[in-house]
């Protein structure tokens, strides 16, 4: 397995809060990377840090062999990284379809006469994009939602569409910023199969922000802990559960321990 | 009920419209505007031909204002720049009309980047402010630059004549208006349902998002000023060819009030709800008129003194009554009243 991500020394200042300290680690190809860790560890931070919402205050990114750090946040779809938010960020007023078909918006080329025309190349683009869609539609099992406008459905199927517009970006590496929060047993195991079945079959990278530690244990290959802004353990799922640091910073926060 | 329709081909689902009843309609439609000479008489046909003006303009603004979100008021400004470009090369440089129309549109294209660029900074009111500024300069501009501009004096245009048509004549006009006004509704709803009409609501709705699936702010915020301003540019072109001759009256503040009005009244980012906003919008005076000559004279003083003022007070009732009580326009009341009559009788 070769890296695929690279983070190393990153930091994160808002005025005088340090929101990340020093943050290093590296994603493989292919695998399934969980970060974790209480509330206000700093997890959104280095998701926004690594798909350049933010600039980071020092540190740097390497993605795929490229140095990414302080690239504009648009540049990065088109290199292979997708994300999705802790907080909804679907387009509201739009149709299921029209938010996938956004994520495909590095894929498509036309210019706007062409697109003012809507005939040869746009038109052929249009029908290829609109067939890729179908698939995702297919994948996620959204079929009889998909005239409908994103705004009205559920929380659950408005993160599912949330997702599907990432993997319309067909991204080597998934940044999912708490997916399964707000979500019933049933929509989380969906996800969870879903992002299994994304590794073994488009062997797409995904890192994922989580609090579900069932989904977390089960599904990751790869922990990494952070807490108060600071990396505090990495390892598998076993050897994380196992630190004794770790068990301090959740029992810390909550009565209950990461295992509970 | 029209729901659960299956699809055969995707070239169905990239479609304007799949309903045949849809496009049944806009055959009939057609077929009235095209023999809509031969039924009425030239007042009305003058205002038809406002009416289809209207049209394009709002198109224009609705694609920066309702697609896009960044709200302009500076429309009289565009409009302006549209009528003296497409007025000046026609009468001083004696350009045909193929040729001045288009570089009306692309000069107003041109000139909307220079309020495009603050814009990538502003938001809301602040842009907003911005466009209005912007059109109090562009007036400014042309009382001042009387060498080219013909200052106060204003610009009289030539009989002009396209592939046969006289633009001179009531008809002449209409049918070139009206051949216009079909090709930016088509090129607009082409746009729409394209990466670019996409990368607009996109950016409209949640910003940040869009800039994670790889919207370049920038450049589709330039983008949309170029565009709307680009048709906006030609409405003005089409109001000197039907005033015949302009001065820098004839583009007040009312104009950017009455195009805002006309996309709140028909429904945000929707090209349907423009048409028909600008309609009701421009058909309003006259009703207006129509009512008020019940009661008064229409040639008292009184009345022609307060036309103006009357109008600016319908445009701002309707924009607030909207706002308040219907943010999505007619094209909203529309489609609630489809969904009503598709459930008949059974209620929701
Ligand atoms: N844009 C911002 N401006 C100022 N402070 C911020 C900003 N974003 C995050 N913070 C602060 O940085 C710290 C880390 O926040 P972050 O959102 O990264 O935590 P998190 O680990 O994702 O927490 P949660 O599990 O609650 O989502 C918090 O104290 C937060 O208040
Ligand atoms: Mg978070």
């Amino acid at each position: 397995m070769s890296v695929l991500l690279e983070v190393s020394g990153l930091s994160k200042r808002f005025g005088g809060l340090k929101a990340v300290t020093d943050v290093s680690f590296n994603v493989e190809r292919g695998q399934i990377f969980s970060l974790i860790g209480p509330n206000g560890a700093g997890k959104t931070t280095v998701f926004n840090l690594i798909s350049a919402v933010l600039k980071p205050t020092s540190g740097t990114v390497r993605f795929d062999g490229r140095d990414i750090t302080g690239a504009p946040t648009h540049s990065l779809a088109r290199l292979g990284i997708a994300r999705t938010f802790q907080n909804l960020a679907v387009f509201k007023h739009e149709s299921v379809v029209a938010n996938l078909l956004v994520g495909m918006h590095t894929h498509l080329k036309s210019g706007p006469l062409s697109a003012m025309v809507f005939w040869g190349r746009t038109r052929s683009e249009e029908l290829r994009a609109r067939e890729r869609i179908e698939k995702i539609i297919e994948f996620l099992e959204i079929e009889d939602i998909r005239d409908a406008t994103v705004g009205t459905l559920s929380y659950g199927l408005q993160k599912r569409v949330e997702l599907g517009r990432a993997l319309a970006v067909d991204p080597k590496l998934l940044l999912l910023d708490e997916m399964v929060s707000g979500m019933n047993q049933e929509e989380r195991e969906d996800i969870a199969r879903f992002i299994l079945d994304l590794k073994e079959q488009l062997g797409t990278t995904v890192m994922m922000v989580e609090h579900d530690m069932g989904i977390v244990m089960d599904i990751s290959d790869h922990v990494c802990v952070m807490n108060h802004g600071v990396k505090i353990a990495e390892g598998t799922p076993a050897e994380v559960s196992a630190n004794p640091a770790v068990v301090a910073a959740y029992l810390g926060t909550r009565r209950e321990g990461v295992l509970a | 009920m029209r729901t659960g329709h299956y699809k055969e081909t995707y070239g169905e689902l990239i479609a304007l419209s799949d309903s045949g009843v849809a496009w049944a309609w806009v055959a009939a439609l057609a077929a009235a505007l095209v023999l809509l000479p031969l039924l009425v008489g030239n007042y009305t046909l003058s205002l038809a031909v406002s009416v289809l003006i209207a049209i394009v303009g709002a198109i224009g603004l609705n694609l920066l204002t309702g697609t896009t979100g960044l709200i302009s008021i500076g429309q009289s400004g565009f409009l302006a720049i549209g009528a003296y470009t497409n007025a000046l090369l026609a009468t001083d440089y004696g350009w045909p009309v193929w040729a001045s129309l288009p570089a009306a549109g692309v000069l107003s294209g041109a000139i909307s980047l220079l309020v495009g660029i603050p814009s990538l900074r502003l938001k809301g009111l602040y842009l907003a402010i911005t466009t209005l500024a912007f059109s109090f300069i562009v007036n400014y501009v042309i009382l001042y630059a009387e060498p080219l501009t013909h200052g106060p004096n204003g610009v009289f245009l030539n009989d002009t004549t396209f592939l046969g048509l006289d633009l001179s004549s009531d008809r002449g006009l209409y049918y070139f208006v009206l051949g216009v006004a079909v090709l930016v509704t088509l090129a607009a709803l082409n746009l729409l349902r394209s990466r670019i009409g996409r990368a607009w609501l996109a950016i409209r709705d949640h910003d940040i998002a869009a800039r994670a699936m790889g919207i370049d702010l920038v450049r589709y915020k330039l983008l949309a000023f170029a565009v709307s301003s680009f048709f906006v540019g030609i409405a003005g072109g089409l109001m000197s060819l039907q005033i015949r001759f302009i001065n820098i009256d004839v583009f007040g503040f009312l104009l950017s009030i009455e195009a805002l009005a006309i996309i709140i009244l028909g429904g945000f980012g929707s090209i349907a709800g423009t048409i028909l906003g600008a309609v009701f919008l421009t058909l309003l005076p006259e009703a207006i008129r129509i009512v008020l000559s019940l009661f008064v004279d229409p040639q008292a003083p009184a009345y022609t003194k307060y036309i103006y003022e009357i109008r600016g007070i319908a445009y701002g009732i309707v924009i607030v009554v909207f706002l308040r009580f219907k943010p999505d326009g007619l094209i909203g009341l529309w489609r609630d009243v489809r969904k009503y009559f598709a459930n008949w009788p059974l209620a929701y």
